[in-house]
């Protein structure tokens, strides 16, 4: 094994500059005759985190997956970094840290071994190959199970082991898909001390279906529902409206899908 | 519309490199290798000894005759699980959004099945061993008849991980690829291509599929220590294209 990367595959240091992290522009994407995701539009700049919040079957997945360049927009045009990600797919995942949806893991691969092949993949070799794997084990507290097989760590840490290995080549871009999801009420506490430790130079999006963990954690929130966006919002914003109508957050969000729904 | 999805070459390979150990891992950790090998060398060797007790000729053809139809058995069997499982465990989303092509992933696994199969073969050396001490056997021979087994298992190996790629379940990768080897195999049957020709005399389909489809005659070929050019051009032609058409079902094949 060459101990030293080629230039082109060592870890990004960060976006261009003046490049927006993530840009969706107008995407539409049908499954079949099924429309899931409906000319939404947004961006996550660098050093903002982002969250998206809509209940299960809203389109949030579909939406990651466009942007992890898993699936291609039926219409509109999505870039990371500025690469788009029809076009440049390759170019637009080594930007990217993506944590797919259900945290799917390679079960029999012991946890040492797995955080490896995640950082060889990405080009991370020698001793910055090391130093991001110390990196990944102490900040994602996975130091205990390093040893065992993935099979046999409890949800908590297979979520963990999942945002470790999405992190572990320190990507500009980071998209995690219910990352806090199998995580007790500590673990998520801890989680958004990670995460906002994280976000210096960084654009951030996760989703979740919880409310009180998109608020908690992220500065703004994009509501979607029925694959449409009904707000893009900052956190602040909301929690202004709220103690202006004596509610309470969770309330102004429900208003807003509901009146959506309505419409 | 172009898609730069292909990596440079040294990046293809350290990342082909990477996919097939990870892959020959867990061939291992999940005990398939161990139990496949033995029981592949078992009946093989077993198989053949028979033979040999029979006719008392210090030669492999018995081996090598034999060899087919096992292999219709055993590498669907090996290749069944490399994209089914994938996909069944949605771990296939996470494998294609790292930095790599279909290309690299489906050159990697290729490789471990190879490799894997390759152990098989080293479970027959002994009988090679065996024959040298107690006789003469012309090695020119053998070595031919071990790159038919190697071309016609490369073969088997790549149309295994195409059904594998369009199942979502083992059992269905592993019958269509075992399928789809009986039919190579079959189709070179001296029995198989007579009942075929009676059944259309004037056209003699089973006559056309034995020189155009079956992997038999070129395999044969092989065995009798004949290596031809065309016969090289068959299996590397029809396992390319296999290993061609898994990474477009890959592009294509996504929920």
């Amino acid at each position: 094994m060459p101990s030293a990367a080629p230039p082109s595959r060592t870890t990004p240091s960060g976006l261009p500059a003046g490049s927006p992290g993530i840009s969706v522009e107008g995407v539409t994407r049908f499954y079949g005759s099924t429309l899931a995701v409906d000319g939404v539009s947004f961006q996550v700049r660098p050093g903002e985190i982002v969250g998206f919040l809509g209940p299960n079957g809203a389109g949030k997945s579909t939406l990651l997956k466009m942007i992890s360049t898993w699936l291609p927009p039926s219409a509109g045009r999505i870039a990371v970094g500025s690469h788009d990600v029809v076009e440049e797919p390759l170019a637009v995942r080594r930007l990217l840290g993506y944590l797919p949806e259900h945290n799917s893991l390679y079960e029999v691969m012991r946890v040492d071994a797995f955080l490896e092949f995640a950082a060889r993949i990405r080009g991370l070799r020698g001793a910055h190959l090391r130093d991001r794997l110390d990196w990944a084990v102490e900040s994602c507290a996975l130091r205990e199970v390093m040893a065992k097989r993935i099979h046999e760590c409890s949800k908590g840490y297979r979520q963990r082991i999942g945002v470790a290995a999405a992190l572990v080549h320190d990507p500009p871009v980071i998209v995690l898909d219910e990352p806090t999801h199998g995580l007790d009420p500590v673990q998520v506490v801890a989680f958004r001390g990670f995460i906002q430790g994280l976000r210096e130079g960084k654009a951030i999006l996760f989703s979740s279906h919880v409310l009180s963990e998109v608020v908690a954690i992220s500065e703004r929130i994009l509501v979607i529902q029925k694959g449409r966006l009904l707000a893009d919002t900052r956190v602040e914003e909301l929690q202004r409206r709220a103690g202006e109508a004596g509610k309470d957050v969770e309330a102004v969000v429900l208003g807003i899908v509901t009146a959506a729904g309505n419409a | 519309m172009t898609r730069k999805d292909a990596l440079g070459g040294g990046e293809a390979l350290a990342a082909a490199r990477l996919i097939a150990r990870r892959e020959i891992a867990a061939y291992f950790d999940s005990n398939i290798a161990y139990v496949y090998t033995v029981g592949f060398v078992v009946l093989a060797n077993s198989i053949f000894m028979n033979d040999f007790f029979l006719t008392g000729t210090a030669d492999m053809t018995a081996f090598f005759d034999r060899l087919p139809l096992l292999l219709a058995i055993f590498l669907p069997a090996v290749t069944m699980r490399l994209w089914a499982e994938e996909k069944k465990h949605r771990t296939i989303e996470l494998l294609l959004t790292f930095p790599i092509g279909p290309r690299e992933a489906v050159a990697g696994k290729y490789a471990a099945a190879l490799l894997l199969y390759a152990l098989f073969l080293a479970g027959s050396l002994p009988i090679v061993v065996m024959l040298f001490v107690l006789g003469r056997p012309d090695g020119g021979l053998i070595a031919s008849g071990y790159a038919g087994a190697l071309l016609l298992g490369a073969q088997f190996i790549a149309s295994g991980m195409f059904f594998s790629a369009l199942a979502r379940d083992q059992i269905v990768a592993f019958v269509t690829s075992s399928l789809a080897a009986f039919a190579l195999v079959l189709s070179g049957n001296d029995r198989v291509v007579e009942v075929l020709d009676g059944l259309w005399p004037s056209v003699a389909p089973g006559t056309i599929l034995d020189e155009s489809v079956s992997a038999m005659p070129h395999f044969d070929a092989f065995v009798r220590g004949s290596i031809q050019l065309p016969s090289l051009v068959y299996f590397g032609g029809t396992s390319a294209v296999f290993l061609w058409m898994t990474a477009l079902v890959l592009r294509q094949d996504r929920t």
